[in-house]
């Protein structure tokens, strides 16, 4: 069927192109006098070897998923939101302060889905002000968006400072939470923990919504043609509204896994890339779910075997960014070579017919 | 004798599909003004984009004052003194006359009144009235084209090409610019027009170059010819004659009526002026005129993209108000846009995806909270098979689909969409035959299922080919409605034109 | 209070650099969403040259070098592969961190104390550095902020009078316009792209062997993104870019010295945030901006 052999073209090209990222990252390694098959030898079984390090690629994939989601979703409606890092510490903040709040007043399974639910919330308001911003007032929702991070950096390490800081008023970090508001391990022995499934439901849900409900279609049909769509009667700004909502919640949801599911507290500082990485994710994937579930457990790899890396070959972390760098530099580049394929391959068909 | 100024030799130009030009031979003398005319598809804009370098001729030589010369890009034209003005301009909206006009034609640092010094006296020689430091964007469309005109001059053009100029124009434009042509010439250049009107040539050509087909059939001097004979050569038939007058249904009802609508445009300017008429169930009725006229600002009004400055509109009883897009679809308006691919289609979205387009609002479509995706891809088989449409089935992608599949799939859609009013704008424009005819006959079915129809067209004999009633439409005024039968060609011309309607001058016209 | 404004003028350099660079780029058609990497790259470049040399002019040449070469690799694959300006200048900056840090590591591997270069020294200018009050704000600065005096009137008038300006300002709004003069869109884009490179490259050594005297990775820390928001709120204006450079460069200023002093009964966090708050607001208010026409699409010529 037409539809499969696109499909597997498309998994072919990202299979060269991961393997040429890795293959250019490697050949670094070689500055360093380092052995860099021995070194990759060495990251592939480690990130097979105990179920600790292999339960750890998707406790490092879980907040990239959502935040590759965030970019996604308005990116279907033809929108940047680059202030899913933001939404993720708004997330963080409100999911740090209900479960501090709640404690062990409610038992576990009844405080954790309110919190989810509050943070949620909190990061679909956040969000939606950029949307809001740009259906009335036309404005830029790039630059909104990105100045939107920083304010909420801010705020986050204001109240790291003053109201939600720990007892021991040491650190810029909270109180850790009582054990009834972590989420549940999954694995014993591994930091997996239920936030992973978590973000891949909600990635499934995205999926469902994007290309099987009238509202998904409908920010589709914006994302392609805003024109076309005008005329269908679909109004673009309550589009961009609730786009920059939804997006809103999934970054949040992000927040809510790390603080609930891998901290257990709230620290300055932590997870500062997420929503950059999460646009990597997308770019990754062509902004499509499913293939967001999967970029974002190959760069959890990626994250893992690098520090596997830097632990035992002494490799620095930078090695982490490099490779996804260049794994993302060369999918760029085989999207570029594919399409002129096509092209080239689409122009010999005509000629062929017309002889 | 003196080589000419310019001289085509056997230039064949092949397409992927088509022939676009077969040994095409002609040559033109200084101060010679050359009309190429054809109809859509005969090669005219193809030949002259080979001389102005945009496009590379596979056999044939080009030679400027006898010697050959080698065109492979619009510098090398303009080397040589060949300039071209496209139909779509090249202008930068939000920069002044002058920096369009001086745009790669200086160095260094500009001399800004020195600039706006020569474009003044150049537009000045040859009757222009410009304001080099007036925005682009803020200037009618005839202005903008004469600065592409001067940017032309300002580089010594000794050719200029002019491609369709006349089909933005007012009537008064048209003349002006046709002024400038005879002057230009005077003064020793050259002119080549595309164009397919006949009544322009007659007008200011010395020469006329007909191709039908990408040959050249005809290379005669104005002074050996006429409007008929150039007509048949165009076509290469005696026009068939208008198929009979359809009959609108007895007792019809109003359906839509427009009470002194005025509308203004996203800049504020007014574009339909106290517009007032009527559509009954079943009627088509036309809506004639050169494009620009209020024609797409209508066309929005109805639809509700567009909001009326005063003034309603009525369909069935029900006033329109401020009502929405979204609920004037619902109330049974389709709209089939003047561009299709901008407007009228999602070109990444399947065929399937494309034919909800209008309805995705719509209940029917819906299983639970999820789209019904198997009734949307029936729904898509049954219009593919009844419209004719060639694709390989709903789930291919529309952009795929050639202009005349794209088209019947608007055309299928917004019949169904459309049971009260449907609006056609321009429906045929760039279609072969083949999806003309059927385009038409699916709007002629229409008036069986007592809706109105309101067709838009440049295209007169389209217009008068399914039209009940005719009204003429120039600067957003309503200059009349007539039956079919109360109308000549000259007649509407001259009311597209703006002139007033005098029966008596029209007399006088008549052969 | 002189200190803060001269603190401020200091601040305000790189980002005038790099918000002039973004600004030549963008009306040419090419949003640099790299810039940040190129930041990085070129506060490399002029930390290793300088330390390695010892002379600051030659870490400066080094961060030009840097600079031009990793926006050369960007304007090659939006400018010439027309791939998408957003998706290709994320890659790059996360490639920009990963490799500035790896090859810190590589030449000077880890070292006990972190290595420093002694920064710009602020050369009074002879006569004009003793007028009182703007003498010491204004003409006691270092070399590069002296550099940006010159490059921000010299900017404006490239673009608004002189014909290569025009050029630029046409490929942004309209391409079309300009190939069919005969002009190659793809080399005006290139070309500005490298050298908002070389430019941004500058900004980013600043922060480097201007300022601070050593280089991590953090040192940059986003600010090639508020050099990318400042040609924006600036309408893509070398004016513009000094007005939202003046604010940025204050609220950074002030946010420093609060720091420092210590005074905490105005959050100094709320400092840090009122520029991007501002931005926020004066995005919104200010309805219609200048955007050049085609920023941000590649051109694809029609055969």
């Amino acid at each position: 069927m037409k539809v499969n052999a696109r499909f597997r073209d498309m998994l072919l090209w990202i299979l060269i192109a991961v393997t040429l990222g890795l293959a250019a990252s490697a050949s670094l390694l070689l500055f360093l006098g380092k052995n860099p098959i021995a070194a990759y030898g060495l990251l592939a079984a480690s990130v097979i070897r105990d179920r600790y390090t292999f339960a750890d690629i998707f406790v490092k994939a879980t907040p990239l998923m959502l935040t590759g989601l965030a970019f996604a979703f308005t990116y279907k409606a033809n929108l940047y939101n680059i202030g899913a890092q933001g939404q993720f510490y708004i997330g963080a903040i409100v999911a740090t302060a209900m479960s501090l709040f709640l404690g062990a007043r409610l038992p576990g399974p009844l405080s954790l889905p309110i919190v989810f639910v509050a943070t949620i919330a909190a990061g679909g308001l956040w969000g939606s002000f950029v949307g809001f911003a740009k259906a009335r007032f036309k404005s830029n929702e790039f630059l909104i968006s990105m100045m939107s991070t920083y304010v909420a950096l801010a705020a986050m390490n204001y109240l790291l400072r003053t109201a939600l800081i720990e007892t021991k008023h040491e650190y810029p970090q909270t109180n850790p939470f009582t054990p009834g508001l972590w989420l549940p391990i999954l694995v014993n022995g591994t930091r997996l923990h239920a936030g992973f499934i978590l973000a891949v439901l909600i990635a499934l849900l995205v999926w469902l919504l994007l290309f099987r409900t009238p509202l998904g279609y409908r920010i589709r049909a914006v994302g392609y043609n805003a024109d076309a769509a005008r005329l269908a009667g679909i109004d673009s700004g309550r589009i961009s509204i609730a786009t920059f909502f939804i997006a809103g919640t999934l970054a949040a949801a992000a927040g809510f896994t790390e603080t609930n599911g891998v901290q257990h507290m709230l620290v300055q500082g932590f997870n500062p890339n997420i929503g950059a990485e999460g646009i990597g994710i997308a770019i990754l994937a062509n902004a499509n779910p499913v293939g967001i579930i999967f970029a974002s457990i190959l760069i959890g790899a990626l994250k893992v075997g690098g520090a596997i890396m830097g632990q035992r070959s002494g490799i620095p972390a930078s090695i982490i960014d490099i490779m996804e760098g260049f794994v993302m530099v060369f999918v760029i580049l085989s999207s570029f070579v594919r399409s002129g394929l096509e092209t080239r391959r689409a122009k010999r068909i005509l000629r062929s017919r017309t002889k | 004798m003196d080589a000419p100024f310019l001289e085509i030799r056997n230039v064949t130009k092949l397409f992927a599909k088509v022939v676009a030009n077969r040994h095409v031979s002609f040559s033109i003398g200084s101060g010679e003004v050359v009309a190429l005319l054809g109809e859509n598809g005969a090669g005219k804009s193809t030949i002259m984009k080979i001389l102005y370098g945009l496009y590379r001729a596979d056999s044939g030589e080009i030679l400027i004052n006898g010697r050959k010369q080698k065109i492979d890009s619009p510098k090398d034209a303009m080397a040589l003194g060949i300039s071209m003005i496209q139909q779509h301009f090249s202008l930068v909206g939000v920069h002044s006359v002058a920096e369009n006009i001086i745009l790669g034609n200086v160095k260094g640092i500009i001399d800004r009144r020195g600039c706006e010094r020569r474009i003044q006296d150049l537009a000045h020689t040859y009757g222009f009235d410009i304001n080099p430091s007036a925005l682009v964007r803020d200037l009618p469309v005839g202005a903008q084209q004469k600065v592409e005109i001067l940017k032309a001059l300002f580089q010594n053009a000794k050719l200029l090409i002019m491609d369709e100029p006349t089909a933005v124009l007012t009537p008064q434009e048209a003349a002006s610019l046709m002024d400038f042509v005879r002057r230009y010439a005077a003064a020793g250049n050259s002119a080549i027009f595309i164009t397919h009107k006949l009544r322009e040539v007659m007008e200011v050509a010395d020469r006329i170059i007909v191709m039908r087909d990408g040959d050249v059939v005809g290379d005669v001097p104005r002074a050996g010819t006429d409007e008929k004979r150039l007509s048949t050569m165009m076509i290469g038939r005696e026009l068939p004659p208008l198929p009979e007058e359809p009959a609108v249904p007895p007792r019809a009802g109003e359906m839509l009526r427009l009470e002194r609508v005025v509308v203004r445009d996203r800049h504020g300017v007014v574009r339909l002026k106290n517009l007032s008429f009527s559509i009954l169930e079943g009627e088509i009725l036309g809506i004639a005129g050169v494009s620009g006229n209020g024609q797409q600002e209508l066309c929005e009004a109805l639809c509700g993209s567009l909001s009326l400055a005063s003034g309603r509109i009525v369909l069935n009883g029900q006033d329109l108000g401020n009502l929405g897009v979204r609920e004037r679809i619902q109330l049974g308006i389709g709209y089939v846009p003047a561009d299709r691919q901008k407007d009228g289609v999602v070109m990444e979205m399947t065929v399937a995806e494309n034919m909800m387009l209008k309805s995705s609002f719509d209940p029917r479509w819906r299983k639970g909270i999820f789209l019904d995706r198997v009734r949307i891809a029936a729904y898509a088989k049954e219009k593919i098979s009844a419209y004719s449409i060639r694709t390989p089935g709903p789930e291919a992608v529309v952009k795929g689909l050639s202009g005349g599949n794209q088209q019947k799939l608007i055309v299928a859609r917004e019949m169904d969409n459309g049971s009260r009013l449907i609006i056609f704008d321009q429906p045929t424009r760039g279609l072969d035959l083949g999806a003309i005819d059927y385009v038409h006959k699916a709007i002629l079915a229409q008036r069986l299922m007592g809706k109105c129809v309101l067709l838009v067209s440049t295209d007169l004999s389209e217009i008068f080919a399914l039209c009940d009633r005719i009204a003429v439409i120039y600067q957003g005024v309503i200059q009349g409605i007539f039956l079919k039968a109360e109308l000549t060609t000259e007649r509407i011309g001259l009311l597209m034109a703006g002139y007033p309607d005098t029966p008596h001058v029209n007399d006088a016209f008549s052969e | 209070m002189i200190n803060l404004l001269s603190r401020a003028l200091m601040m305000m350099t790189p980002l005038l650099f790099g918000s002039i660079a973004e600004v030549f780029a963008e009306r040419a058609g090419v949003m640099i969403t790299a810039i940040e990497g190129i930041f990085i790259l070129g506060a490399l470049g002029g930390f290793v040259g300088a330390y390695v040399s010892g002379s600051l002019g030659i870490g400066i040449v080094l961060a030009v070098l840097a600079g031009m070469a990793l926006a050369a690799f960007y304007g090659w694959i939006t400018v010439y592969l027309k791939q998408h300006q957003v998706v290709t200048g994320v890659a790059i900056n996360i490639l920009a961190a990963g490799l500035s840090s790896f090859f810190m590591r590589v030449f000077f591997g880890v070292p006990v104390a972190p290595l420093t270069v002694e920064p710009l020294r602020a050369i009074p200018l002879p006569f004009l550095s003793r007028i009182p009050l703007l003498g010491p704000i204004l003409f006691t600065q270092n070399i590069l902020t002296y550099c940006v005096y010159a490059i921000v009137p010299l900017s404006w008038f490239i673009l608004y009078r002189t014909s290569i300006g025009l050029t630029i300002r046409s490929t942004g709004e309209n391409p079309e316009a300009v190939d069919v003069a005969g002009i190659s869109v793809e080399r005006i884009r290139f070309s500005m792209v490298v050298i908002a490179g070389a430019m941004g490259g500058v900004a980013g050594a600043f922060y480097s062997i201007g300022y601070l005297g050593m280089f991590t990775t953090s040192i940059i820390g986003g600010r090639g993104w508020i050099a990318f928001a400042i040609c924006f709120l600036g309408n893509w204006n070398p004016l513009g870019a000094l007005a939202g450079t003046v604010v940025f460069g204050i609220a950074e200023a002030i946010a420093i010295s609060m720091q420092s002093s210590g005074t905490l009964t105005i959050p100094n966090e709320l400092f840090i945030a009122l520029p991007y708050v501002l931005t926020i607001v004066l995005t919104i208010a200010r309805r219609s901006f200048n955007v050049p026409g085609k920023l941000g699409v590649p051109y694809k010529k029609e055969n």
